[in-house]
């Protein structure tokens, strides 16, 4: 509120007070101090004179056209009725609201189901390798070789075919050769015997002995 | 609340209880007791009588099966006024809101017993009350028309006596804005009025 003129707080109580005492339940002081504000105050007494109208205007009945008598005899009706009609503007928007929830959490739960029963049926064998499994079956007698890199590959082929190897994997990151025997007869410790007793061999060891 | 309000008050709580028990006779004396003020006061959010005539039953229908939960934490004019407008409001929801209108108005009017000096006043508040929201408009109505304090409109309303002070607050500034100018005189105060 914005009052220009010096009495401002006098006309504030006076606009605040209006209403009330226009209704009659304004206290004696409150009535008192209006009127004292507006023998003085023209800006109030205008208000105020507004007001009165105001409660005037709002104080004439009703200008729609309305039977007391027609509206309780289909009131008097409506409660002899059998059934009851239970809030009879009930929003439906809720209800909707709640059946498309409802519709929403069906789909997801079918979907879930659908997805799980697929992962189901595709085996119990996960498709992903932990960094400690060995990324394929170890054929039984498998060696890694580290050859040097300086080995000459004569010399490498010369060493697989006098300890009757041959490579199945790699090289790997780190030059890591797997190699299987040919043929049963030489022991994997034999073997690994000689291929450590060979000067160009870094590294000679059984794949399943792996940590 | 002064003598006359305790006594129609005391009336009303009477009819109430009778009306726990069946009395059909009780209803039908409130009903027609607040037939004229519910009127007036849901004309304030629509213009349809068919609609008021439906609300008005909706409330009655309503304080007829719960009578009996009255427990006198306010005046039954309070708890009546409450219920005719939340159904107000649900069938301001389902018929769509249907401002104040100045030619619904003039359509509306009773022609026979209408004197001249009341018409004019009509027509000064019904475009007065045009220029207000609904809350505003019902707020207006229960100060000025149905003569209730802050504390009442805010249980009628359900919601905090601030928002009722801010409602009559804003109702008050823009019909002190409007209403001069629509009687022919010129508005002295605009944006600056209490």
């Amino acid at each position: 509120m914005m009052f220009q003129t010096s009495s401002g707080r006098d006309c504030a109580h006076a606009w605040e007070a209006m209403p009330w005492v226009l209704q009659g339940s304004a206290t004696p002081e409150q009535g008192e101090s209006l009127m004292s504000h507006l023998v003085h105050c023209e800006a109030c007494r205008a208000e105020f004179a507004q007001q009165s109208r105001l409660q005037l205007a709002m104080s004439l009945p009703s200008d729609i056209p309305l039977d007391a008598n027609v509206g309780l005899k289909h009131l008097l009706g409506r409660l002899d009725a059998p059934a009851p009609l239970e809030a009879p503007f009930r929003p439906r928007t809720a209800s909707r609201l709640t059946r498309a929830l409802a519709a929403v959490v069906l789909i997801q739960v079918i979907g879930i189901g659908a997805l799980g029963t697929k992962l189901w049926s595709e085996g119990s064998l996960p498709h992903y390798r932990t960094l400690s499994e060995s990324s394929q079956p170890a054929i039984p007698g498998s060696i890694r070789v580290v050859p040097d890199a300086t080995m000459k590959l004569a010399d490498w082929d010369a060493l697989l075919h006098a300890l009757g190897l041959q490579v199945v994997g790699g090289p790997n990151d780190v030059g890591a050769y797997t190699v299987v025997p040919r043929s049963t007869t030489p022991t994997q410790q034999h073997v690994l015997q000689q291929l450590r007793a060979t000067s160009g061999i870094r590294l000679a060891e059984p794949v399943a002995a792996t940590p | 609340m002064n003598d006359a309000d305790t006594d129609a008050d005391a009336t009303d709580r009477m009819l109430l209880q009778r009306m726990s028990m069946g009395d059909r006779t009780a209803l039908a004396v409130l009903y027609r007791g607040y037939h004229g003020r519910l009127c007036r006061f849901l004309s304030r959010l629509t213009r349809r009588p068919d609609v008021i005539e439906e609300v008005i039953n909706d409330c009655f229908w309503i304080a007829w099966q719960k009578a009996d939960n009255f427990h006198g934490d306010s005046r039954v004019s309070t708890w009546i006024m409450g219920i005719a407008y939340r159904c107000g409001l649900k069938a301001l929801r389902q018929h769509g809101d249907e401002p104040v209108a100045d030619d619904t108005l003039a359509q509306d009017r009773g022609p026979a017993h209408d004197p001249g000096e009341d018409r004019e006043l009509r027509d000064w508040l019904g475009k007065g009350l045009g220029c207000l929201s609904v809350d505003q408009r019902v707020v207006i109505e229960l100060v000025y028309g149905v003569g209730h304090s802050l504390d009442e409109v805010a249980a009628i309303m359900q919601c905090p006596v601030g928002t009722v002070k801010a409602r009559l607050f804003h109702a008050r500034v823009k019909l002190r804005n409007v209403l001069p100018s629509l009687a022919g005189d010129s508005p002295v105060r605009k944006e600056n009025a209490p």
